[in-house]
């Protein structure tokens, strides 16, 4: 009788205290971090049935992620975070993004209304503040507070380089540059470059297409060789993949195409690289340099973190390295910035 | 990862994103409140507009419109349009295509063939005069290569942008099947002015296109504007021509042989038709859901690609990537899409004009009935 009693009142304690979470909305991957020790990621679509058909097809409202892309021919298919930001004017695309976020904090809290949300989002750097406001009315429904903060500066109060650090997050819509000085980073201090993960996918869908016009693929398979594979500079062994040619798989090579694809993002990520550090402070240029932290899908091009180191070489020592945990390091981030953000401030912002 | 960060510093970190955010429902409260405030502004602006067109028609009348034109300066215009030996063709005034010269002219009078007067006659349509058709249309892809043009803040290339419209604009001129498209590039290649101009001379363009995209300092401001040959009207058009001429490996002895160009007026009158054109349309269609984006029209501006080709030639400037709504819009295909459609536009309703022009059977009976009305009136 005594146990149950406590049991109820830690229940009620639980249910009074708000869930925090942790988001990056990415263009291509979308993930969540909860304090109650669950992380969740999806991918970024959303597909809602063409017709009453469809809709008995794929027995859903709505799909998100993996399914909606196995359900793509039956579905309105949203990618409502192209280029990382949500397209203005485009109420569905508006709607995408506040069902995959509502997914995403139903995932890690169930479905449970009883708790409130607070949640810290992060968006692109140099996302524009419409865009935060979009976020908001997107989130307001579910989220007793939001804050939101910019992807790679949630990446870097993550790993805690907050002072004299740059954060580049190489996602699929969007490269984002942060350099860390003790503060919150301001507008001059970050950049987005447009050609990211998408980029090397359209190049490399392009050059295979003349190369091997009889193949037969789509974008969606040319992501997964990409993720499988993606390298830069000199790849020991030869890259081989299985396209349908008249509905016959065949193997073909490549790993020229793989290449040349993925080092086509590397012109701007070097100058932007370059061209932030030097506006800093030319005291603490030298630091940052040697403090370069890879994030996003994109860190994980095998020989990305070394080629980098070698061109900012040429400009003093540099110390470029990729972090742990791509897929979860934004969300882990602003999670970790939710958990420290005083109690007074959420409720000043309800 | 990193060594431990104080607690008192993150605190001021935390303590600034609270700011930031609260800062931003502020500022969205208060888009709201200016939103609100526009459309009332609006309605009343729509007001004002109804009342004063209203005082107008009224005051009209009691007033008689002002007489524009004279007895005297009619005279003066015939006196000049005697002079010249074609009276039955079909002249229209060069900028002005939908309204044809007022000339009454007197073909009794000597017919001495006076082709310097007609070449170099601006009121005259060479073109038309001649029945000249295009057939080959080069279109120029600016930048390229080592060269990026412009580059906006989140990183997009000028030159990738207009390479992508180059390419659509060529598949959407080669669908009639009536033309020859070439591109000075189709690739991410530098190609200097000087190749430009000798590709285009060498494939015997009837027409001369070259896209680029602006670039100003003023970031937070977007403009259309188009330019054909001839000296600068502003300085920002000089300072334009001076950045799209930088590198342009052309020598001394071809840039004489340039100048020597600059007196041809079918090309001058056709590069400033199809200017208007492109302007015309290019900005109709950006403007329909962009209040923000301004009409510069066409000017003059000493671009040495277009001083080069020999064909008429003009370089359309669609838009400002220094813009940063702009330069987002500019990276997605759908609107891309829109700017190449409005240029297609605009050089097919050039290219109509210029058949439709030279068929003009009616408007040439018209003039020969008035001509006869004239002579009878002695």
């Amino acid at each position: 009788m005594t146990r149950g009693k406590t049991e109820k009142k830690s229940t009620e304690k639980v249910a009074d205290k708000p869930l925090l979470v942790g988001i990056d909305l990415g263009t291509s991957r979308s993930s969540i971090s909860a304090d109650n020790g669950k992380k969740e990621w999806v991918e970024s679509y959303v597909g809602w049935p063409k017709d009453f058909i469809a809709r008995k097809v794929v027995g859903k409202s709505i799909l998100f992620g993996a399914d909606a892309v196995a359900h793509r021919l039956s579905l309105d298919m949203y990618r409502p975070l192209k280029n990382g930001v949500i397209k203005e004017g485009t109420a569905r695309d508006e709607e995408a993004v506040k069902e995959l976020i509502s997914h995403l904090v139903t995932l890690v809290n169930g479905n449970s209304d009883n708790r409130s949300i607070r949640a810290v989002v992060g968006v692109p750097a140099e996302s524009f503040k419409v865009n935060k406001i979009a976020l908001k009315k997107a989130v307001s429904e579910f989220a007793e507070s939001l804050m939101v903060v910019s992807e790679p500066f949630s990446v870097a109060y993550g790993v805690e380089a907050l002072d004299n650090a740059m954060v580049i997050d190489i996602g699929a819509g969007t490269v984002d540059f942060c350099i860390m000085h003790g503060t919150v980073p301001g507008e001059d201090d970050q950049r987005t470059v447009l050609t990211a993960g998408d980029y090397i996918d359209q190049q490399l869908y392009n050059s295979l297409k003349e190369r091997y016009p009889a193949a037969d693929f789509n974008l969606n398979m040319i992501r997964r060789f990409k993720e499988e594979h993606s390298f830069i500079g000199e790849n020991g062994d030869k890259i081989e993949v299985d396209i349908p040619v008249e509905g016959k798989a065949t193997r073909h090579d490549i790993t020229d195409d793989l290449k040349r694809a993925c080092e086509s993002i590397l012109p701007a990520i070097v100058e932007t690289t370059i061209e932030l550090i030097a506006r800093f402070d030319p005291e603490y240029q030298g630091i940052i340099r040697q403090n370069i932290i890879l994030a996003g899908g994109g860190s994980q091009i095998k020989g990305l973190p070394d080629h980098l180191k070698k061109v900012l070489g040429e400009y003093g020592p540099a110390g470029v390295q990729a972090v742990e945990d791509p897929l979860f390091s934004g969300s882990d981030g602003a999670l970790a910035l939710a958990k420290e953000m005083p109690d007074d401030y959420w409720t000043d912002l309800k | 990862m990193h060594a431990p960060v104080k607690k008192n510093f993150k605190d001021e970190i935390l303590n600034k994103i609270y700011e930031d955010n609260k800062q931003l429902r502020k500022n969205s409260y208060r888009g709201a409140s200016k939103a609100k405030q526009y459309r009332r502004n609006r309605h009343l602006v729509k007001m004002s507009t109804v009342i004063m067109l209203a005082v107008l028609l009224t005051a009209s009348r009691f007033f008689a419109f002002p007489v524009f034109f004279t007895e005297e300066s009619q005279l003066i215009e015939i006196k000049t349009a005697a002079a010249i030996p074609w009276s039955d063709v079909v002249m229209r005034e060069a900028g002005e295509v939908a309204n044809p010269v007022p000339l009454l002219i007197d073909t009794s009078r000597d017919r001495l063939l006076n082709y310097s007067m007609l070449l170099n006659d601006e009121r005259i349509r060479v073109s038309s005069v001649f029945g000249l058709d295009v057939r080959t249309i080069v279109i120029d892809p600016g930048h390229g290569g080592r060269d990026p043009g412009a580059v906006g803040s989140l990183g997009t290339y000028e030159k990738e942008i207009v390479l992508d419209i180059g390419l659509r604009l060529r598949t959407l001129l080669a669908e009639s099947g009536r033309y020859e498209i070439f591109m000075t590039r189709d690739s991410d290649v530098f190609i200097s002015l000087a190749d430009r101009v000798k590709f285009a001379n060498d494939k015997q363009a009837d027409l001369f296109i070259s896209i680029h995209v602006n670039a100003l300092p003023q970031k937070n401001y977007n403009l259309v504007e188009t330019f054909y040959f001839g000296p600068p009207e502003d300085k920002h058009a000089l300072l334009l021509a001076e950045l799209e001429n930088r590198g342009s490996e052309i020598k001394t002895g071809d840039f004489k042989r340039m100048v020597e160009k600059i007196g041809n007026t079918m090309k001058t009158q056709e590069s400033a038709l199809l200017a208007a054109s492109i302007q015309q349309n290019l900005f109709a269609n950006l403007s329909r859901d962009n209040k923000y984006i301004f009409d510069h029209g066409t000017k003059t501006a000493p671009f040495v690609v277009l001083l080069g080709v020999d064909a008429p030639s003009v370089l359309v400037e669609m838009s400002c990537i220094s813009y940063k709504g702009e330069e987002i819009n500019l990276q997605k295909p759908e609107y891309r899409n829109r700017i190449t459609e409005s240029i297609k536009e605009g050089i097919v309703s050039y290219l109509e004009d210029k058949h439709l022009h030279i068929a003009d059977g009616e408007s040439n009976d018209q003039r020969k009935n008035r001509k006869e009305e004239y002579r009878k009136s002695g």
